[in-house]
């Protein structure tokens, strides 16, 4: 019996083989896709508020997003603002810690409060009864920070741990130096402190950072989620009517320098190299900034993307290689990162060339073209389809100076976008021969590799 | 241990569902199975137009070949790299240029394969998965192209980081007595480079069959085009014997371990403190689960106000039940396990004992601690359901489906929660926050760096 089975099995799939090979089913027609609406309110102090139902879960998601950040620490404060939003967490005029996290435990949520680049966020997520509750903790956090003296010692010293080991992260390292090349001596080049600057910061700088950077005109509120929207706008009104206005929006300028340097990075015996390999391009508000994304995402920015398919499916150099468009205030940056194993580091960064270079002469296939923008519009949805996505992408609009209007004829402008479009973008905009390198890896076996790299860019 | 490295960050994503006063919520779940086997769940939702895809293959890296440490991870891989009807590369693109988002991974019980799809792309995922289970067609390339691919992945996620595989890869190996529980489940180099062709095909004969899998869809669909496209594409795949389930389990711990490992890439001391969990569904398993709420999850949790806010040994306590998923996605022994990074300056002895203090405390734990420790969980699950567009939920379901084969589980979990007394809390940390249950691990910075 079991070898009548394997002989049918063996017969059947060598007839296989020689069939036609079946085609997926097309599926249906697209549904509708609407974005979800809000409601904006802005108070007497500037303060604004975004409100959107969405879902069906009895959760809410709030984030309170202030327009400051690392941004605004001088060249001796890197970090700083890190150590502001610490001290903001270990509680308010009224509240300590304790009283806090278990106010917050007990509505099935957390709080974050987080310093990035651009904006501080301080969020939360519960369950949907509490949202005003919510709120209330939120802007007493932002407005009445206690800024308790016997913390900042202990917060300091988890800072330095912290520092110590992200640095001793190859990936870390590697963008550390990028953005150093990148942007010189704007705070979006300085992305690590020394021991000794966290060491230096005290209270009163601290107190300092927050008076001049914090304020109702400088943010935004927005909540996401199921809740009960006259409670929560009350909510609002009630916990932020009373804080100061605060400075403007100040965002010091920056640009983005090309420059064609290369940093090797030793870490010996390291079996993989870490690379970095970009430059600025274009931010958002430029006209041709969604057929960039499209382009990114053809050459290195999807799975089926042309870098992807070549270092990782044919040649097996590396496991996760990826490119990506990093924004910030009216400033952008190209880069492809990737960790490959040492010895094919030099193979890998001729494929990146290589492709480029194609990319920029030859415009892709309709097929391959379309096959992107669907994969694009696709992932727009789903940017939209959470209580998380739909903050982000409320706040994108917001950080960029864009109307509503960029959302709703995204779609449209993903499958505007032409083969000829993307080559001469490439051409452009990826020109590999200004791309900034960093390579983080074994110096002993990459000095050869990174040479006859260098080589072939000086003959072009 | 997944196919892609994840690109979307998931988020807490609102679902439609019956509409019901204050945070209550109950998900909508179909389940059957096809003449095969096949487990079905199907769970609508509305909210977005968009339908999540899941396959659960019962076989994960626990019970891989004995000489083939990280097997079920490789062969996880080899599953993107052609079938009868879809050539190399062909799945990836097929998903991704009908707007969709892919990924697998490898877990202690399962290996899962998802996709995302706009909602009008459902058939044609269904067509995919449904392809693929029935068989691969694949080449020596393919093969020694996703061994390169896995070794890249094992040295990026741990050879080349500092707490590489502190201690998600590394606790499993110390804690445990069992093989089958305490090997190395990527994988060591040389046996990735040791798997041929041959052990892929017996591999996919023995674990990829219909009766060896659950099928859970989550999303905006009709439950009529679901059943008639899923018999249409999966009713014909045929059954397997399946071989007989090895024994995974392990002996109650009478002794507490302590190991140091070296870490050449750190600068920093670490400790992980792990304990063996009761066994799952158990009441002492849902203790634990309030216990874990109580003593580490959120700001509020007994570790962070004890060791971050108040001792300032580190400013991050981490843990829970199964670092590879959550409390509720395994089938098997399992640890309850806390870590986190400190300084040389501090004795890990100190850290312990303070430690011990907390544990000490529980003693005292009162309903309303209970009550509370259930608002979390709650919450959680939510967040859970809501989870990666769908895929969260579709886990829970699958899981339910492959190990208890009732996925409905979903909905009565935060009950269990709910009967366990302060007796039974007490009488779960009697027994398993034992010392002699217990297994700790530091890891040592011998970093040049330092």
């Amino acid at each position: 019996m079991k070898r009548i089975l394997l002989i049918l099995w063996m017969v059947f799939s060598g007839w296989a083989s020689f069939a036609q090979k079946q085609m997926p089913p097309e599926g249906g027609t697209p549904k509708d896709f609407m974005l979800p609406e809000k409601k904006e309110v802005t108070l007497k102090n500037g303060l604004r508020s975004s409100l959107v139902q969405y879902g069906a879960l009895p959760k809410v998601n709030v984030s309170l997003l202030i327009k400051t950040g690392n941004v605004h620490e001088a060249a001796n404060e890197v970090w700083l603002a890190d150590l502001v939003v610490d001290m903001m967490k270990q509680g308010t005029t009224t509240m300590d810690f304790e009283t806090i996290s278990k106010k917050i435990a007990g509505m099935g949520g957390n709080i974050n409060i987080s310093a990035g680049m651009d904006q501080v966020t301080i969020s939360g997520s519960v369950l949907s009864e509490f949202a005003p509750d919510l709120i209330k903790v939120i802007s007493d956090i932002a407005i009445n920070p206690a800024f308790p003296e016997k913390d900042i010692d202990r917060l300091k010293a988890d800072m330095k741990r912290r520092l110590s080991v992200q640095k001793s992260v190859p990936q870390s390292v590697a963008r550390e130096k990028f953005f150093d090349a990148i942007y010189k001596d704007h705070p979006y080049g300085r992305i690590y402190p020394t021991e000794a600057m966290v060491e230096s910061y005290n209270l009163a700088m601290v107190k300092e950072f927050y008076e001049k950077n914090f304020g109702a005109k400088r943010s935004v509120i927005y909540v996401v989620g199921k809740f009960d929207e006259t409670a929560v706008a009350k909510s609002i009104s009630e916990s932020f009517d009373k804080w100061k206005e605060g400075p403007e929006i100040i965002y010091p300028p920056a640009v983005a320098k090309q420059s064609n340097d290369i940093s090797i990075i030793d870490r010996p015996n390291a079996p993989q190299s870490t690379i970095i390999i970009g430059l600025p391009t274009l931010d958002p508000s430029k006209p041709d900034y969604q057929a960039l994304l499209i382009t990114n995402s053809l050459l290195g920015g999807s799975f089926g993307s042309r870098i992807t398919s070549n270092i990782r499916e044919d040649k097996g150099y590396t496991y996760s290689p990826y490119s990506s468009v990093q924004v910030r205030k009216n400033t952008a940056v190209w880069f492809e990162s990737a960790d490959v194993t040492s010895e094919h580091t030099g193979a890998s960064l001729q494929e990146i060339s290589k492709e480029i270079k194609k990319l920029a002469t030859e415009p892709p296939s309709k097929k391959e073209l379309e096959g992107i923008q669907r994969y694009e519009a696709g992932v727009f949805v789903l940017q939209n389809s959470t209580p998380g996505g739909i903050i982000d992408q409320l706040n994108f609009l917001d950080q960029n100076g864009l109307s509503d209007d960029y959302l709703s004829n995204k779609v449209r402008n993903i499958y505007a976008v032409t083969p000829e479009k993307v080559s001469q973008l490439t051409k452009d905009y990826f020109d590999y021969e200004k791309m900034t390198l960093v390579v983080v890896g074994d110096k002993k076996l990459l000095d050869k590799q990174i040479k006859a790299h260098t080589d072939t860019k000086k003959i072009k | 241990m997944s196919v892609i490295l994840a690109v979307l960050i998931a988020a807490c994503s609102g679902k439609k569902g019956e509409e019901k006063s204050s945070s209550a919520f109950t998900v909508p779940v179909e389940y059957y199975k096809l003449k095969n086997g096949l487990k079905v769940a199907l769970s609508q939702d509305k909210t977005a137009p968009t339908v999540a895809v899941a396959v659960y293959y019962n076989i994960g890296f626990r019970i891989e070949p004995k000489d083939r440490t990280g097997f079920a991870h490789l062969f996880e891989h080899m599953m993107f790299q052609g079938s009868e009807n879809l050539g190399k590369m062909e799945f990836i693109k097929l998903v991704q240029q009908n707007g969709g988002i892919m990924n697998g991974s490898t877990r202690f019980d399962f290996t899962n394969y998802f996709e995302v799809m706009p909602a009008h792309k459902f058939e044609t995922a269904l067509w995919a998965e449904g392809d693929r289970m029935k068989g691969l067609a694949i080449n020596q390339d393919n093969l020694t192209n996703q061994q390169g691919v896995v070794k890249n992945e094992v040295k990026v996620n741990v050879l080349n980081q500092p707490y590489g595989g502190f201690p998600w890869l590394d606790m499993p190996q110390y804690a445990n007595e069992n093989w089958y529980n305490a090997h190395n489940f990527y994988g060591d180099l040389a046996d990735l480079d040791s798997a041929k062709l041959a052990d892929v095909n017996s591999f996919f004969k023995t674990y990829y069959a219909p009766n060896n899998a659950a099928l859970a869809i989550v999303g905006d669909f009709e439950v009529e085009d679901a059943r008639k496209w899923i018999e249409q594409y999966f009713g014909n795949i045929p059954s397997q014997t399946l071989p007989p389930k090895p024994d995974i389990s392990e002996p109650r711990q009478e002794k507490e371990k302590r190991f140091t490992k070296e870490d050449k890439l750190a600068t920093k001391p670490a400790i992980a403190i792990a304990y063996k969990m009761p066994e799952r569904n158990s009441a002492e398993y849902y203790a634990m689960g309030l216990i874990d709420q109580i003593m580490l999850q959120g700001q509020d949790s007994k570790l962070n106000l004890l060791l971050v806010q108040k001792k300032g040994y580190t400013d991050n306590v981490s843990g829970g039940i199964n670092y590879l998923g959550n409390m509720y996605n395994y089938q098997g022994p399992m640890i309850w396990m806390v870590d986190l990074i400190y300084d040389a300056s501090v004795p890990a002895d100190s850290i312990i004992a303070q430690f011990d203090r907390s544990v000490a405390g529980l003693d005292t734990i009162s309903q309303a601690d209970i009550d509370l420790a259930v608002v979390k969980i709650r919450s959680s699950l939510y967040d859970n359901m809501g989870q990666f567009f769908g895929i969260g939920r579709a886990d829970l379901l699958a899981c339910f489906a492959l190990f208890d084969d009732d996925p409905s589980r979903i909905n009565s979990l935060e009950g269990e929660f709910k009967k366990i007394t302060p007796e039974v809390i007490q009488k779960t940390v009697k027994e398993y926050l034992r010392s002699t249950n217990r297994t700790i691990l530091i890891s040592e910075p011998k970093s040049i760096a330092q």
